[in-house]
């Protein structure tokens, strides 16, 4: 019936709208939820596919790589380009795997060694042997892949991912930055992504998004791929050293100033308010009826 | 498997409080049969309306709600106009005109601007005697003038239950706020130090940061009564506090616990350099620790 199927087409809709709001490390919740309202499991399991791999792609979703003791992420980068949709593989670079990935496991599987690109390997693993560094210098639990150009372009992709779940105590975080190292135009242009959730007692989430572009110094483009790659590397630790720094300038910002803006911690007075006395005009004034606001004098 | 409705309210607790609304709406659409009972559980933020008759903006809510119109604190009038709408009795209406005032007054001194509204309802039996309840609205929005100017919302629902026992009234409040700040900044607003020259090339920046929560607590609390109007002042003493109390947990805690998470995934300090550091710091106090029983063995 047609009727029927166009509502199960915006029950999935919905469905995978909710999905696509997952807090960091929640999707398992979200998707539990989404179960039990929608109640039709085979509709779901059909449906839901494309949800979970746009939220694996966009989230930048860690993968353990097979037969490594190390993970990669899930990106659009990491998509093998000639793949098929049905059979979409991604690629690690640093161990040069390619492999299948399961979006809803989070599983890797069917790994297959690739020929990385010669011309852009040298660049590239220099890259990524500078971002490992970084990641070691300021991420707890950070992971990192480095792409080489696709397409005939010059563009690197440098990704960051670092997650932290603590169900226990109710919170969850994620860290995503991208960088694009452009050597034709000499430019690295990146963005920055934190959400946060605490929920204890409460919902509250923290969204940050944070873009940065900048010129690639005329000294570190004419340095070898190792010195090159460090100074990269370093620029764009400055710039999210920098960005941390003026986060916590906006917390304070926001706590002294919007939030006071919205309401006081107290009135101007410095006190509570005298209940008894804010009755009394009220009933004062309604006793003096229409009669001028000042009776006794 | 767990009841639709406790599925729908944990994800209502995980999903970002800023799409409260939509997400409440599509729920609606997929379970209609459950809709009532998720809209009088989820609290949703408050709208805006201009009473027809004074002109005076007021609160509308699920409270003050009747069919597809909203009732005005200010002329007791609906919107659109309805015939039989639920109004309460002319000794409740007395109650809630003076409760009106009073947290007008409440939001000027809090919230310099904004709007409230106070809406109290019969109690339900009448042998409940003058056992009322109600709700307390109060919203407050900032719209930025430029880009780079902050954005945020404050809503709060405070329902209340009433009991009186005597010469005191035992009251049961819960309050709900939902927030929402917005900073954004770029470029373009930074401010340009001589002292920054040296720093990128040709370098631009842009962003957003938006701290949004929602909270719910309870409260119950006995009051002595003295007159007609102790109920207003009461039940205000009592919202005053609950709202301080929210208010700074949610700027000192729960803001300040997202802000420690950020700090937890990712460090400003080189992790490295303290490792390193901490290992030095080891091995010197290992080697003054192992040195005597080094030298004695040398000196015997």
């Amino acid at each position: 019936m047609d009727d029927s199927s166009m509502e199960a087409n915006d029950r999935i809709r919905a469905a995978a709208n909710f999905l696509l709001q997952s807090p960091p490390g929640e999707i398992n919740d979200v998707l539990n939820d989404i179960r039990n309202i929608i109640s039709d499991d085979d509709l779901l399991q059909e449906g839901i596919q494309p949800a979970l791999r746009e939220y694996n792609i966009e989230q930048f979703t860690v993968v353990d790589v097979p037969d490594t003791n190390h993970q990669s992420i899930i990106s659009e980068a990491a998509r093998e380009g000639d793949s098929l949709e049905s059979e979409e593989r991604f690629l690690d670079p640093r161990s040069k795997i390619s492999f299948l990935f399961d979006h809803l496991s989070l599983e890797a599987s069917d790994p297959v060694p690739f020929e990385p690109d010669e011309t852009h390997e040298p660049y590239r693993s220099a890259l990524e042997a500078a971002s490992l560094s970084y990641l070691k210098a300021h991420f707890t639990d950070g992971v990192t892949s480095v792409f080489s150009p696709k397409d005939g372009s010059s563009r690197y992709v440098i990704q960051i991912v670092a997650n932290k779940y603590n169900p226990t105590n109710f919170w969850a975080g994620r860290w995503r930055s991208e960088y694009i190292v452009d050597l034709t135009s000499n430019r690295v242009s990146g963005k920055m992504l934190i959400n946060i959730h605490y929920y204890e007692q409460g919902n509250v989430q923290l969204a940050t998004s944070h873009t940065v572009s900048f010129d690639i110094p005329p000294a570190v483009v004419s340095a070898s791929p190792n010195t090159a790659a460090s100074k990269i590397l370093a620029l764009i630790e400055g710039e999210e050293g920098k960005y941390q720094i003026s986060l916590s300038d906006t917390y304070q910002e926001m706590g002294e100033k919007t939030f006071k803006g919205l309401r006081r911690a107290l009135p101007l007075t410095r006190q509570k308010l005298d209940w008894d006395k804010v009755m009394g005009y009220k009933l004062g004034a309604e006793l003096s009826g229409s009669k001028p606001a000042f009776p006794n004098s | 498997m767990a009841d639709v409705i406790d599925s729908m309210l944990d994800l209502m607790r995980r999903l970002p409080p800023t799409r409260t609304e939509e997400n409440v709406q599509a729920l609606v659409n997929i379970c209609p049969d459950d809709a009532d009972e998720l809209l009088q559980s989820v609290d949703q933020p408050l709208q805006v309306m201009v009473d027809r008759a004074t002109g005076r903006e007021y609160l509308a809510c699920d409270y003050n709600r009747d069919g597809e119109s909203y009732r005005s604190p200010w002329s007791n009038e609906y919107d659109p106009p309805i015939d039989d709408g639920a109004v309460p009795s002319s000794k409740m209406r007395k109650i809630e005109i003076q409760a009106n005032e009073a947290f007008d007054t409440y939001r000027e001194m809090y919230y310099e601007g904004g709007v409230s509204s106070v809406f109290l309802w019969d109690p339900e039996d009448p042998s409940g005697g003058s056992n009322f309840a109600g709700v307390v609205v109060l919203k407050k929005t900032m719209t930025p003038t430029s880009v780079y100017e902050p954005a945020g919302s404050w809503d709060s629902i405070h329902v209340f239950e009433t009991a009186e026992r005597g010469r005191q009234a035992h009251y049961k409040l819960t309050s709900t706020v939902m927030l929402q700040l917005i900073t954004r900044k770029g470029t373009e607003g930074e401010v340009k130090l001589p002292a920054e020259k040296k720093g990128l090339e040709n370098s631009k920046r842009d962003g957003e940061v938006s701290l949004s929560g929602s909270m719910t607590r309870q409260s119950e609390q006995d009051w002595p009564l003295h007159d007609s109007s102790s109920h207003i002042s009461n039940i205000g003493r009592m919202i005053e506090e609950m709202e301080i109390k929210m208010r700074n947990l949610l700027q000192e805690v729960y803001f300040g616990k997202t802000r420690d998470i950020v700090y937890d995934l990712r460090s400003v300090d080189d992790l490295e350099k303290a490792r390193r550091q901490k290992e030095l710091q080891k091995e010197l106090v290992g080697s003054f620790t192992k040195r005597p029983p080094t030298e004695s063995r040398k000196s015997g």
